[in-house]
């Protein structure tokens, strides 16, 4: 067996250069879609939040258009939306194929749409007294979701965020059709259509470790800011 | 002074819309401290709810110190809530701060004018040893006294109470009662309470409304007896009720 294992390290050892560029494109497509996630996607959800039936910029209209938004980002097979996409990124970014900025694009979408869901239901979770209590203080809006809100709808907030990151990483593992590369590009490339199964393997076994790492952040983070 | 005239609001119900509150009319004088009782449903709540416009009638008026309520703009509307208070049946403390950082809140949201300081408000109500714990960590009568240290921070020109007692046993009601009687007499403004517990409104209050299915049913002078029965321990209570005749 050693010899085997040793023939292995070999293999990782010689695969290592690629493999930490496919990291760095993941990283890059991920960077992307947590940017999109928390500067587009948590406003998104929170004013799906308070949009909604009985909240204080209740708007049937607006709720909508956001609700069909989200809805029709997050029920398209995802491959597809890439494919969809290819034009309208060409046309801002000049390329749509190739490398992992233009393959961010989707990844943003899907971010955005993903974690607006999340962060509508976890401010949906706030007990309604909170609500009230916020109105009769005169509170404007900008001040009841920072200062009520995100408050008290933080650690689920954090937790929303860790379960969207994980989907993240699973996204990313498809831009690989469009040269976006990344670490599940890599896996199906040299492990799959090579036939080696071995670095197929590694390559999972690192993204199985980054998820149970993001996993373990999360949670012990969203632990940490619960005093309920 | 609080004046409310022929004021109605219904609710859609499961059998069609009922009226929470029935052409009500009604005056509150500052610095009373005045009771609605009723059972549960009779309106109470909602009625109270005019005073800060958290609830507005469908038609009648409300005013306060000359403001007409109901009309009000959105920026005037917070300048009208900014001094009106209010404790909650259920505390709503913001559990992810402390003590201290939900009595501060208020102050947070509006510039004041003369309000008091936390440390003050906290030493007030008793909890000066709780200043940085989080709800979590109290029990009900201490989060009431968080909510009513909230209440206070702002020096408020009215207090608005909801069933300030009825989530607590009775010897924590009597302390809350008694905090809620100081803080009138220390700070010297208009105080309304909602609840269906007579005593409390037998401890607090000179005048009751007395509600019934949304209608005002009479207004009351309350023969106010200052001390209940606070110095009973919850033995003794039990035996005076269960065993005397």
């Amino acid at each position: 067996m050693p010899e085997a294992l040793q023939v292995y390290i070999q293999r990782v050892i010689e695969y290592a250069p690629r493999l930490g560029e496919s990291l760095y494109e993941t990283g890059i497509m991920m960077i992307f879609a947590m940017v999109a996630a928390i500067l587009l996607g948590l406003p998104l959800g929170t004013l799906l939040y308070l949009a909604s039936k009985g909240k204080p910029l209740e708007n049937k209209f607006l709720y909508q258009v956001a609700n069909i938004f989200v809805n029709i980002v997050r029920s398209f097979p995802f491959l597809l939306l890439v494919v969809v996409m290819q034009p309208l990124i060409r046309y801002f970014y000049g390329r749509a194929t190739g490398d992992p900025v233009a393959a961010s694009f989707p990844m943003m979408l899907i971010a955005i749409a993903l974690y607006a869901r999340f962060v509508e239901q976890s401010l949906h979770d706030i007990p309604k007294g909170v609500l009230e209590t916020a109105r009769s203080m005169g509170v404007t809006t900008p001040q009841l979701v920072w200062k009520f809100l995100y408050v008290e709808a933080r650690s689920s907030l954090i937790i929303g965020f860790t379960t969207a990151f994980v989907s993240f990483i699973s996204y990313s593992t498809i831009m690989g059709v469009v040269g976006g590369g990344g670490i599940g590009d890599f896996a199906i490339r040299y492990g799959y259509q090579r036939y080696e199964t071995d670095i197929m393997y590694s390559a999972i076994a690192v993204i199985i470790v980054f998820v149970i790492i993001a996993q373990w952040l999360g949670l012990k983070l969203a632990a940490r800011l619960d005093k309920r | 002074m609080i004046d409310i005239k022929a004021a109605t609001k219904s609710f859609a119900g499961k059998n069609g819309d009922f009226k929470a509150v029935d052409s009500i009319t009604l005056s509150i004088q500052n610095k009373e401290i005045f009771g609605i009782i009723g059972e549960s449903g009779a309106g109470k709540s909602t009625l109270m709810r005019f005073i800060n416009a958290l609830e507005t009638p469908d038609s009648g008026q409300v005013t306060v110190d000359g403001t007409d309520v109901v009309t009000l703009g959105k920026k005037a509307l917070r300048q009208h809530q900014k001094d009106i208070s209010m404790v909650f049946q259920h505390f709503n403390l913001l559990s992810n701060k402390t003590v201290k950082a939900n009595i501060r809140l208020p102050l947070t949201l509006h510039k004041y004018k003369t309000p008091l300081s936390v440390d003050e408000v906290i030493e007030f109500v008793g909890l000066d040893d709780k200043r940085d714990s989080y709800p979590a960590e109290l029990s009900g009568g201490q989060k009431q006294r968080v909510g009513i240290a909230r209440a206070l921070v702002t020096r408020p020109k009215i207090l608005l109470c909801d069933e300030p007692t009825s989530a607590l046993d009775e010897n924590t009601t009597d302390e809350i009662v008694d905090v809620l009687r100081r803080a009138q007499e220390e700070f010297d403004m208009t105080v309304v309470i909602v609840t269906h517990e007579l005593g409390v409104i037998k401890q607090l209050c000179r005048r009751a409304a007395v509600m019934e299915r949304g209608r005002l049913i009479d207004t009351i002078e309350v023969n106010r007896s200052v001390r209940g029965r606070p110095e009973l321990s919850y033995h003794e209570r039990v035996l005076e009720v269960l065993q005397d005749a």
